[in-house]
């Protein structure tokens, strides 16, 4: 039985290579399309990469933890008790490595209003710790006007780009924030502009100042309290694993779920998470299109090369081949090619990717300014990525073609009898 | 040498019944074989003779289950190839019978040898065995040396000789072999036909040539004349005699 596929195997390899000119043209389609598959989707890879990247380091994390109620209402009321923070600090330590762990810190989060002499708009506010912020905060990267806050800035305060423009502030101007406090009275608090951001996003500059936590938690009467606990990590691998230890921990230290909601930021971000997702399918329906024409050609020439061996499969089956190993040959036939094809394509769309583009490809040209994607801002220089998930994707597709490709020439090579042997015309 | 193991049962090796094959439909439908009953015994040595166009070719292709019958019965080894699966069938061509085509029809990707010892491997020969079986038999049909060619780098009459090496190798209980000798000159084709003696003497293979060669007829034992697909004369003969009747023009 196996000396039977071993000299069948032979045979399609022989057959493969007997026809190598067809099997190249055949072939170099293939590989151009998963070659452009695999750059297309390296290139949205590295994108997403950067998404992630940019949004989490906005202040969400990979691993926001809020209370659960404070998602829904925005309000101090419903915000992590201090003593809760410390344990949800200590169950994120305890849950990511010392490598995958880059920073773990608490937030103060509010909506609000900022109030200059000339006018006043509705801002995000948040209160930050510089100390634990500073070198993984996007906003300290986008800082073009003063400086990033620092660990003994009390007054101090970062604002928008936009937020300078519509109060008319310069650095070393003052503006009053208000708020609402813990006891649900509207609390002022005065700061000093000492740094201007411009992170490209347009609600992003227009609409966020950032001020030292201690004196958020001072002015609000939030004494050791925070609304949210952010967790950078160095990889996105690993995050669904870490938040579920995360809420393990907190489970077994008495932090219920009702006090306390854990989320990746897929779930903390569903617009982002959405926006990457579409992408994602976006380019596989396209590419699978473009992908089904070459599986036609692919079809057509295996088909055209079974229909030119009529004679040949004819004599295996006089000479006591079944149907099965015929189709089996025209199948191993097919895949060798299809299954090469694939591979070779996926190599070039790597040697592209990482080789050709290793400096990133710079997509500005596309958008004619600066690049926001679903809330966050990218730099337009995008180093292509590939990720585990494409690769296991696109290896399935060239699978896939490969089979569904060979199915009805093997079938059609059953389908010969035997008895076309013995006819004398050559 | 033993006989042929599955050589001398108590059924006839191939005995056809009331069989009959029709090609197309309505005026141009084609009587290739008509009406055709003969029983050929385990050992026995025949030529399938008659002109061109008379169904010998085709009535070998309904022994070698290779084509249905529009009626009647095959049987090999007392066994109907009509009732058989496609799968058992394939498996008593490979056990039991070894083909020579009228166009020899090697496999254009293999060597001479990988083309000969194709059956043997199938049938799961180790490969010593069917190094040692190919070069024997090589060497005496004047092969040797050509082994390592693929067939378009052999002549017609080398193509040929590689064909019948690969239906009789391994001694089937039944060869079927159509114009074996059609390429060849005396000396090449008197060499196959003694390697063809040797494997019926001694291991009874059963052969069943289909042939217009006069050489070959003079060395069957039996002969039986086709004509317009059905069975004109069966008759049994000395060997190395030529009766007359053999060539004889049909008359119509
Ligand atoms: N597949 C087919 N379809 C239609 N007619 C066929 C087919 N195969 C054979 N025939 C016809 O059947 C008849 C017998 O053909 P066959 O090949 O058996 O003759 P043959 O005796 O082998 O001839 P030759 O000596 O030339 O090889 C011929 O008239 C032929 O044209
Ligand atoms: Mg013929």
């Amino acid at each position: 039985m196996m000396e039977r596929w071993v000299v069948v195997a032979r045979i399609a390899v022989r057959n493969v290579r007997r026809q190598l000119r067809r099997s190249v043209l055949t072939s170099s389609a293939m590989v151009l399309g998963i070659a452009l598959l695999m750059f297309v989707r390296a290139l949205e890879g590295g994108a997403h990469l950067m998404y992630v990247d940019t949004a989490t380091r906005m202040g969400t994390g990979h691993i926001a933890m809020e209370h659960p109620d404070y998602i829904g209402s925005q309000d101090v009321e419903d915000r992590i008790a201090g003593a809760d923070l410390d344990r949800a600090v200590q169950a994120v330590r305890a849950s990511a490595g010392p490598d995958e762990l880059v920073a773990v810190f608490p937030r103060v989060n509010v909506g609000g209003l900022a109030q200059s002499a000339s006018s006043s708009i509705p801002v995000r506010i948040g209160g930050v710790d510089p100390t634990l912020e500073r070198d993984v905060s996007f906003f300290a990267d986008k800082v073009v006007e003063g400086r990033y806050l620092e660990p003994d800035d009390r007054l101090e305060a970062i604002i928008g780009a936009g937020v300078a423009e519509r109060l008319r502030l310069e650095l070393g101007s003052r503006l009053v924030l208000m708020a609402a406090g813990s006891g649900g009275e509207l609390e002022s608090q005065l700061v000093l502009v000492t740094g201007i951001f411009r992170t490209g996003v347009p609600e992003v500059d227009r609409g966020v100042v950032q001020l030292p936590l201690a004196t958020a938690r001072e002015w609000l009467e939030l004494g050791d309290d925070a609304t949210s606990v952010s967790v950078i990590l160095s990889a996105d691998r690993r995050t669904e694993a870490i938040a579920s230890a995360i809420r393990q921990r907190l489970d077994q230290a008495g932090v219920a779920p009702e006090g306390l909601a854990v989320r990746p930021w897929w779930e903390a971000m569903p617009d982002l998470h959405a926006g990457l997702r579409a992408d994602a399918v976006q380019t596989y329906i396209m590419l699978l299109i473009l992908l089904a024409i070459v599986a036609l050609a692919v079809v057509n020439s295996i088909l055209m090369a079974v229909l030119n061996r009529t004679r040949e499969f004819g004599v295996l089956r006089a000479l006591g081949l079944n149907r099965r190993s015929v189709g089996g040959m025209v199948m191993a036939e097919g895949l060798i090619l299809t299954l090469a094809s694939g591979l070779a394509g996926m190599l070039l769309g790597l040697a592209i990717s990482v080789g050709l583009f290793r400096d990133g490809v710079d997509i500005s040209f596309l958008f004619g300014g600066d690049v926001a994607f679903a809330g966050a801002v990218v730099d337009p220089v995008i180093p292509p990525a590939i990720l585990a998930s494409d690769v296991i994707a696109i290896i399935s597709i060239v699978v896939a073609m490969g089979i569904l490709a060979t199915l009805y020439p093997a079938w059609q090579a059953t389908r010969i009898e035997p008895a076309e042997a013995m006819k004398t015309d050559e | 040498m033993t006989p042929h193991p599955n050589g001398d049962g108590p059924h006839p090796a191939v005995d056809t019944h009331e069989l009959w094959k029709i090609f197309g439909e309505g005026s141009t439908a084609v009587h290739a074989v008509q009406n055709v009953s003969i029983a050929i015994e385990p050992g026995e040595f025949v030529a399938l003779c008659g002109p061109s166009g008379s169904g010998k070719t085709t009535l070998v292709n309904l022994i070698g289950g290779l084509t249905d019958p529009t009626r009647g019965t095959v049987r090999v080894d007392g066994r109907d190839v009509g009732a058989m699966s496609e799968r058992a069938r394939a498996q008593l061509r490979l056990e039991r019978i070894g083909f020579v085509f009228q166009a020899y029809n090697l496999l254009p990707v293999l060597s001479a040898l990988e083309n000969a010892e194709f059956p043997l491997m199938l049938r799961g020969a180790g490969r010593e065995e069917r190094r040692r079986e190919v070069s024997k038999l090589f060497e005496h049909i004047g092969l040797g040396g050509l082994e390592d060619r693929r067939p378009g780098a052999l002549s017609g009459g080398q193509q040929q000789r590689v064909a019948v090496a690969r239906a009789v190798l391994g001694a089937p209980a039944l060869v079927l072999a159509d114009e074996p000798t059609a390429n060849l000159d005396t000396q090449a084709s008197d060499n196959l036909l003694e390697v063809m003696e040797v494997l019926n003497r001694e291991r009874g293979v059963t052969f069943i040539f289909c042939t217009h060669d006069p050489r070959v007829m003079r060395r069957a034992r039996r002969i039986i004349r086709l004509v317009d697909g059905h069975v004109e004369r069966d008759a049994e003969k000395e060997p190395g005699t030529l009766p007359d009747w053999v060539l004889e023009p049909v008359d119509t």
